[in-house]
């Protein structure tokens, strides 16, 4: 059928042209292999759909500040978690306990977020098969130390 | 252009693209009505061009399933195009540098001219062979082209969250 | 095997492997699920609103399903691959979803009904305006498949 050649052909072309930096799945963007935990200063929170993402000032071991950017779910899902817009604001400081991105950049994606109130929620986005994932908003909270 | 660049920046700050943008429900509903109103829009203009492939449909006269399927395309061009606003309305000022999205706007474009150009000039004849199985090279090319402007559109769409 | 173990076993099958490590599988699977979807529907558009009675009233119901049903069945055997490739990928938890499991429940439910009262019911249809049962099959069918649309968003969103 020309139909569905024609259809193929142009999904085979866009499939080599896109780079897939953005996953709406875990596994295709970040690594299960390099947890990290990373304590910092807020600097910058973007409370949008269809992902939320924070920024923050993480200091290593040499004293060097290094920005990293924190990928959450939709503002929806994680209201649904009683983490409102302004549970987070920029100069608070927050621990996240999560997975770094398959392409080496400075992003991780928070399975495990402790707030500055204190409370511990979980950062994965509904469905994406990551650690804690089981399918609903909720989520599984990966219990303390296991991220690592 | 400058201009342009200024008018997605007012959307995306402007209140209501901020309430959109932030919102707990009101977004993920209006993509999910984008997503599915493709149905409506690219489904049934796809149905039309399949049967001028002679592929589907074959007892049913070209015009005579036009007359009956392009009113269903119009109103899913009408959903598509109020949610898709929506929505880049949200996202305005991410959206000007989105290559995917500037793609998508493209292809629409070429989607709709193809369309012009097939309804002015071959559809103006259709009497002569709309009752044909197989309908003239003309009628046939413009069917592959729609369909593949119209893949290329939802590919295109799809592809805006990777960039 | 349980319905679980056969989840675990596509996430552990070479295309789940494929699926879970290639950068770009999925956008390009899910891509072509979203294509399938809206032949899918057109087709099933089509031959509802024939059977409700609002389009092509002058040719029978029964052609107009025989015409696009060639075009329904492989639009919907290009979703269910995709699917099953998509699915592949995160198997486990989708065994778990609420979404996951409606959206599967009213496939199954829309595609018994295709192939049995609603086909009969387009087999009724002779004269131009359907009796009330062929506008209930219709509708029935127009909601089972929306149903699965919007069960298949919600995996991604709730």
């Amino acid at each position: 059928m020309k139909a569905r050649l024609a259809i193929a052909l142009a999904v085979a072309i866009s499939g080599v042209a896109i780079q897939a930096h953005a996953h709406h799945s875990f596994a295709a963007e970040f690594d299960i292999n390099q947890p990290v935990r990373l304590m910092g200063k807020v600097t910058r929170i973007e409370w949008s759909n269809p992902h939320t993402y924070f920024y923050i000032d993480v200091v290593d071991a040499n004293g060097t500040v290094i920005n990293w950017a924190v990928e959450g779910p939709s503002p929806g899902a994680l209201s649904r978690r009683a983490w409102q817009k302004g549970d987070l604001k920029v100069g608070d400081t927050v621990v996240v306990e999560g997975y770094r991105a398959k392409n080496g950049s400075n992003t991780a994606n928070g399975r495990r977020v402790t707030l500055p109130d204190g409370r511990r929620l979980y950062g994965g986005s509904p469905g994406d098969g990551g650690p804690g994932d089981d399918g609903t908003d909720q989520g599984n909270l990966p219990a303390a130390g296991t991220i690592k | 252009m400058q201009f342009l660049q200024h008018v997605c920046d007012v959307l995306y700050r402007s209140s209501f693209g901020t309430m959109l943008r932030e919102s707990n429900n009101a977004f993920s509903v209006i993509e999910s009505v984008h997503v599915l109103s493709i149905t409506l829009l690219v489904g049934t203009i796809a149905v039309l061009d399949l049967r001028m492939l002679g592929l589907i449909l074959r007892s049913v006269s070209v015009s005579r399933l036009a007359r009956s399927v392009l009113p269903l395309s119009w109103s899913g061009f009408a959903v598509s195009v109020a949610s898709g606003f929506l929505l880049f309305w949200a996202e305005a000022a991410k959206m000007y540098v989105n290559p995917s999205f500037r793609a998508k706007l493209v292809l629409l474009v070429l989607a709709g001219f193809n369309a012009l150009v097939f309804h002015t000039t071959i559809y103006r004849r259709a009497r002569e062979w709309e009752s044909l199985q197989v309908c003239p090279w003309r009628a046939r090319v413009t069917a592959v082209v729609s369909l593949a402007l119209w893949g290329g559109v939802i590919i295109a769409g799809r592809a805006i969250a990777y960039f | 095997m349980s319905l679980h173990g056969w989840f675990i076993a596509l996430a552990r099958s070479p295309l789940g492997h494929a699926m879970q490590t290639s950068r770009w599988g999925f956008a390009v699977v899910e891509m072509v699920h979203l294509l399938g979807l809206a032949l899918l529907g057109g087709s099933v558009l089509i031959v509802d609103l024939r059977l409700l009675g609002v389009i092509l009233k002058s040719e029978s119901a029964i052609t107009i399903g025989r015409g696009v049903s060639r075009l329904l069945l492989c639009s919907l055997t290009v979703m269910v691959l995709s699917g099953i490739a998509l699915l592949s990928e995160e198997a486990g938890k989708c065994y778990y979803s609420p979404a996951f499991r409606c959206k599967m429940a009213l496939l199954a439910a829309a595609l018994v009904f295709y192939f049995t009262l609603h086909r009969q019911a387009l087999l009724r249809v002779q004269s131009e305006e359907p009796t009330l049962w062929p506008r209930i099959a219709a509708i029935v069918s127009l909601l089972l498949w929306l149903g699965v649309g919007v069960a298949g968003r919600a995996i991604g969103l709730l």
